[in-house]
């Protein structure tokens, strides 16, 4: 298992905690949703950041309280054709304003990862062997977009009539 | 026509580029059949039975004569020399390969086509009424807020990998030629006693094993909040949907499942969320796309047209054509022609490559270079002048194209079935050639009056069976094809899902059973004018198991 952005794989701080682990203090863990709604005040205390791990059947309303606080999301499907993944980023994005760290985990592939990164995502987690290549490919395939997304360029809708272009990817 | 800017045609060319390395990476190994199944198919590329597929996007039906004339020339080069129109409107080519895709790809770019999301579980191409723009029952052209929905759906980053397809069909007229209610979203244009255009908004329609006439979710959308609502209507599909049974994957189970009600209540819920976004386009934006469909200049033409009325007396075959093939036209003085690609015997929906370049021609000389492919698999030159309507009617019949049955029995649509498909438990076109030969009478024909059979090879109802005033379903029975007959259906504004009528039919009786069908109509006919579907609506379906089946 490799830790990618859109340039590439980077290093990874996270660790993953069972649920009956203690985080080691000042430590980078990842925990269950269930835990962080059991346990946040001790989490949040002990732990030097906390990350959660979702799956596409959250309520985003159950994890808006803790938002502020996170330090990643990790959003899990494990096929890659369930496209949920797609607009829970975007609403954690757009809607609950959520500015850390938000990772696409399962079973994905490259050409999915610049629509992920348009709905808000900013890493992912992939097999060994990812094909590198393909993805710097594919995260540049296109200049520009029909559509408005929070996070992401200006559309050409816009740039039809007088916006600058600005904004990634 | 909506022509492309330096931007519709870079995003089509860096489509092109990034599909052409994904070939390369499938053929490598790199990716697996199941990793490239979505992308090939967000390209329109299917394995069929004996093939590749390539199903090309003609958006909301509207063609160039030089977009046809491309379509010709791929059809010559590349695959065996025809087309086949479809039910969305859009063209498949049968023997492809795949190699040659990208290049396909390419050529159809250089004159503002593409195959984009013409399959998989993404937004679809957006279909429209084809006599978008010439109906005088028109509200406004639906064509507008088509492309504007093609643009927005093309590529989008979140409805990408729905639970199932998605199809939007528009219509801008009080009657309903685009059966906008058997489409996942269908919008239908309005104006509000404010006298302002906006949108209504049914959503759940579809056809296939569950046949859902959809409900009204929005009375009135405006027109500057039309895509946010959309959106919205979309995420809770794609949150709340049916991943788990792909039968029940589509919207209409969803929204039967919450019902009408709740479901629109939830749509009202996230459309805050959605518009906060920004995904509505600018009025200039909107008012730059509507620009392109400003009616073209037509002559100042009084009726009646001497020489046309002249015709149409001195030839009944002429009268006939007219009669049942030109629709009238909000300017007077023109026609729109509707293109019959039903010829007695053929397979419905096909063109050669030679037909595409003459009907390119005749569109060029007498109907300002404009072509539109209706749901019902023909073609329509939209502009033609009444004193050249003649002229028309004679090169069609040169080139096999003049049958003057629009409406009538044997304008079938037949889904292309075993022939062609993996999923067919039946013949569709067979079906559909000997019933066109059967019923080949032209006065028999026009003594029946409108009938629409609809003829699907399986239960996934391409052939749109459900909506047919004759359906006919072809089921596998222990290894024989039978055919099952749903009576009573309709796809326009009077939607209904036709009602099955009893035991199937083997193929050699299914051609019989049919014409009893009809003669058992002519029957109870009130009189000449009252069509079958309003005098099954009156009479129920009694009478005609009884002509089937005798007495129980
Ligand atoms: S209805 Fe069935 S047989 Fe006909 S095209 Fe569709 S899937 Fe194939």
């Amino acid at each position: 298992m490799a830790v990618v952005d859109r340039a590439g794989p980077i290093a990874d701080s996270w660790t993953r905690l069972a649920d009956d682990q203690a985080p080691a203090a000042g430590a980078t863990v990842i925990v269950s949703f269930a835990r962080l709604k059991n346990e946040h005040n001790s989490l949040f205390s002990a732990a030097g950041k906390v990350g959660v791990e979702i799956a596409g059947d959250v309520k985003l309303e159950e994890l808006e309280p803790f938002l502020p606080r996170l330090g990643l999301i990790v959003v899990r499907m494990n096929n890659m054709r369930d496209g949920r993944l797609f607009s829970i980023g975007r609403m954690l994005r757009e809607n609950y304003k959520y500015a850390a760290d938000m990772r696409a985990a399962g079973d994905l592939i490259p050409d999915q990862m610049l629509y992920l990164l348009r709905c808000g995502f900013t890493s992912f987690e992939v097999k060994d062997g990812f094909p590198i290549d393909s993805l710097r490919r594919s995260v540049a395939a296109y200049t520009h977009w029909y559509q408005r997304i929070a996070n992401s360029a200006t559309p050409v809708t816009e740039l039809r009539h007088g916006a600058a272009h600005g904004g990634e990817p | 026509m909506y022509i492309y800017d330096k931007f519709d045609h870079a995003i089509t060319s860096e489509r092109v580029a990034e599909f052409s390395q994904q070939v390369t990476r499938r053929l490598a190994g790199e990716l697996s059949e199941d990793q490239f199944r979505p992308l090939r198919l967000m390209n329109g590329l299917y394995l069929q039975l004996h093939a590749y597929m390539l199903r090309v996007a003609i958006p909301y039906g509207t063609l160039s004569t030089k977009q046809l004339r491309k379509l010709a020339d791929i059809a010559k080069k590349y695959d065996r020399d025809y087309g086949h129109f479809t039910t969305r409107q859009n063209l498949q080519y049968n023997w492809i390969k795949l190699e040659q895709v990208p290049e396909i790809l390419a050529e159809l770019g250089s004159v503002e086509m593409h195959a984009n999301q013409t399959s998989g579980n993404c937004i679809r191409n957006v279909t429209a009424d084809q006599f978008a723009g010439v109906a005088g029952d028109e509200v406004e052209d639906p064509r507008i807020i088509s492309e504007v929905i093609r643009q927005w759906s093309t590529f989008h980053p979140e409805f990408s990998f729905l639970p199932r397809k998605f199809k939007f069909a528009v219509t801008g007229a009080a009657k309903d030629r685009a059966a906008i209610q058997f489409h996942d979203i269908g919008i239908h244009i309005v104006k509000n006693d404010a006298g302002e255009i906006g949108y209504a908004v049914y959503v759940g329609g579809g056809m296939g094993r569950t046949p859902v006439v959809a409900p009204l979710i929005k009375p009135f959308v405006a027109r500057h909040e039309l895509l946010s609502y959309l959106e919205a209507c979309l995420r809770v599909y794609n949150m709340h949907g049916r991943r788990d049974n792909i039968y029940k994957a589509r919207i209409k189970i969803l929204v039967r499942d919450l019902g009408p009600v709740e479901y629109a209540r939830q749509v009202e819920e996230m459309w805050p969320l959605t518009r906060a976004s920004g995904v509505d386009v600018p009025a200039a934006e909107v008012a730059r796309i509507q620009a392109f469909f400003a009616p073209p200049v037509y002559e100042t033409i009084k009726e009646p047209v001497a020489a046309f009325e002249e015709s149409k007396k001195r030839d009944k075959a002429f009268a006939n054509w007219v009669k049942n093939n030109v629709h009238p036209h909000k300017v007077p003085g023109y026609g729109a022609v509707t293109i019959s690609l039903k010829p007695i015997g053929g397979i419905p929906g096909d063109a050669s490559s030679a037909q595409m370049h003459q009907i390119a021609d005749l569109s060029d000389k007498y109907s300002l270079g404009e072509v539109r492919v209706t749901h019902v698999q023909n073609l329509v030159l939209p502009n033609v002048k009444q004193a050249d309507l003649f002229a028309v009617w004679q090169r069609l019949g040169e080139i096999g194209f003049a049958e003057s049955n629009i409406g009538l029995i044997t304008d079938i649509i037949a889904c292309p079935g075993l022939d062609y498909c993996s999923l067919a438990n039946a013949r569709s076109i067979a079906i559909a050639q000997r019933l066109s030969e059967h019923f080949a009478d032209v006065d028999r024909q026009h003594d029946i009056g409108s009938l629409q059979i609809k003829i699907s090879g399986c239960i996934n109802a391409c052939g749109h069976h459900h909506a047919g005033h004759i359906g006919i379903l072809g089921v596998d029975r222990a290894g024989q094809e039978l055919y099952q007959l749903t009576l009573g259906g309709a796809g326009d504004e009077t939607a209904s899902i036709g009602t099955l009528i009893g035991p199937g039919f083997t193929s050699d009786d299914v051609v019989g059973a049919i014409d009893k069908v009809v003669e058992t109509y002519r029957g109870l006919r009130q009189n000449a004018g009252e069509t079958f579907i309003e005098a099954y609506r009156r009479v129920g379906p009694a009478p005609f198991k009884e002509a089937l089946y005798g007495r129980r």
